[in-house]
């Protein structure tokens, strides 16, 4: 769940959460990318899926950089807001350029390296 | 009608109601969330729908009356008004939901404005159910929803480990995260059991005139029809556990499931997977407005059915007509479809013995059911299955609050 969503103060569980979703969207996002750098995909799904993960990302950002946090894990939650922005960014690449191999090769390089994706 | 063309009947109740957005959420989350451990809850809630479909449909055939029809007479006007109360609103739900997966599945095909195909799909389904025959609207959606068969070659493709495939057959508890996996059972149950496949699916048979003799297609219908859709919800849960589940993603979108069909098969399985996503959703969307318009009218007792004219049975058409500008309203205030699906199915399991109790009922009365009554194997089954039911009816909505609807 989407820490802004919950009204309240970010705590642990929530962040764990919220770094997990943030893993699966970066995850995500390297598969689709990887596609578009392999030409296995089309223009319109990976312009499409893109910006919905962008989206996704973006607003994870702009939530854990407002909402309230715990102060033992404030910087953390702060943290995990500039790697969703950075998240956010980097799909927003594949989404302006979703037939271009060599930005789907870049972004899929950026976002295995943003999460742990195998 | 030929036994062949009545086998469609049986093919778009499966396409449209047992693959529909609730099993492709459910089931390859599922399998991203646990792999294959849950592909046991796919075969209880398979061999459920289809005992109670083979029920229902066998109600229908012998004594000319379908699902709600018989609520009414057998629970009585209060019970009756709160089953249609209850179903009403889980069928528009679920309606908004699919109608909100088509329009997504249209825009990633075509990469129009959403909220335009939402208007462009409510628009098309209301010209489609008016001008279109039955009979064509299950050769249409029923034979276009088998490009999902697309994700069973997927399945295979992604080379899963068959051990554990077969391992996650035999019913077993998880031995961590219990709480979401009760969750999965629950609203993979849910998806399966859905209430509308039975409304719809009687209130066909009536429409296609069935009779004790087709008794055999009926059978046939059931078995055949949600075989597939059983087969086609083992490869989503499959696919979520061999690619998902690997890659640490966890699908929040439709979208994510025709990526799974990219993987093995490129663009061609991404295009399959996307059209085959649009029928099937464009399925249960008829299937749902169908549903709720059998529903009222019948509760009424209005004219109604498909096969006759909007004139001959004009305020069951404008029920349906109702419904779809009632869900293109709930889709214009953005609220997602996916997330909707969620919550649709887990109300669904809580209106479940409201449906499937009378049914029971009725195939018990010889009053109705004459020499058609049920057996004792048919009614082991269906009492065995009321208890399911009952059992997750309960636990439906505690478990959604616990688990934050699935999210942790």
């Amino acid at each position: 769940m989407l820490a802004g969503c919950n009204g309240g103060t970010v705590d642990r569980h929530a962040l764990t959460n919220d770094g997990a979703t943030l893993d699966s969207i970066a995850c995500e996002g390297a598969l689709l990318a990887s596609d578009v750098a392999r030409g296995r995909t089309t223009t319109y799904f990976a312009r499409e899926q893109a910006e919905v993960l962008r989206i996704e990302s973006s607003n994870f950002a702009d939530a854990l950089s407002r909402r309230k946090a715990l102060p033992s894990i404030e910087r953390r939650v702060r943290e995990k807001a500039k790697h969703a922005a950075v998240l956010a960014v980097t799909l927003q690449r594949l989404h302006d350029h979703p037939s271009d191999r060599a930005v789907g090769a870049a972004v899929a390089s950026a976002l295995k390296k943003l999460a742990s994706c195998t | 009608m030929s036994k062949a063309l009545g086998l469609g009947l049986g093919i778009i109740a499966a396409i449209g109601g047992f693959v529909d957005i609730g099993d492709l959420v459910f089931n390859v989350a599922a399998g991203a969330t646990f792999g294959y451990q849950l592909l046991w809850v796919i075969v209880v809630g398979l061999i459920g729908i289809i005992v109670y479909t083979e029920m229902c449909g066998r109600v229908a055939a012998v004594s000319g009356r379908a699902v709600f029809d018989a609520i009414r007479e057998r629970v009585g006007f209060k019970g009756a008004v709160v089953a249609l109360v209850s179903s009403e609103v889980v069928n528009l739900m679920t309606l908004a939901a699919e109608l909100g997966g088509v329009a997504i599945a249209l825009q990633l095909l075509s990469g129009l404005p959403y909220r335009w195909l939402i208007a462009f799909a409510v628009l098309a389904f209301a010209v489609v159910i008016w001008v279109t025959t039955f009979e064509w609207i299950e050769r249409i959606f029923g034979f276009g929803g088998l490009c999902m068969l697309v994700f069973a070659v997927v399945a295979v493709k992604l080379g899963p480990d068959w051990g554990q495939v077969g391992a996650g057959f035999v019913p077993h508890i998880a031995h961590t995260n219990r709480l979401l996996y009760a969750y999965f059972v629950v609203g993979i149950l849910g998806t399966a059991m859905t209430p509308y496949e039975v409304y719809f699916y009687s209130s066909g048979g009536i429409e296609d005139q069935w009779s004790p003799k087709d008794l055999g297609l009926n059978r046939a219908n059931a078995i055949l029809g949600y075989g597939l859709g059983g087969t086609l919800s083992f490869a989503l849960m499959i696919t979520g556990g061999a690619l998902f589940l690997s890659h640490g993603i966890s699908p929040q979108h439709l979208g994510t499931v025709a990526l799974a069909a990219e993987q093995p098969l490129g663009q061609v399985g991404l295009l399959l997977a996307l059209v085959g996503i649009l029928f099937a959703v464009g399925a249960a969307s008829i299937d749902t407005v169908f549903a709720g318009a059998y529903n009222l009218a019948q509760f009424c007792g209005w004219e109604w059915g498909r096969y006759r004219n909007p004139r001959g049975a004009p305020r069951f058409a404008l029920t349906w007509l109702v419904l779809l500008l009632l869900a293109l309203g709930i889709l214009m205030t953005g609220v997602d479809p996916v997330a909707l699906t969620e919550y649709a199915v887990l109300f669904s399991v809580v209106a479940l013995p409201l449906t499937y109790v009378p049914i029971l009922l009725v195939a018990n009365d010889k009053a109705y059911m004459g020499r058609y009554v049920n057996g004792r194997f048919a009614n082991a089954l269906g009492l065995i299955y009321l208890v399911v039911i009952m059992i997750v009816a309960l636990a439906a909505i505690p478990l959604m609050i616990l688990t934050n609807v699935g999210q942790n």
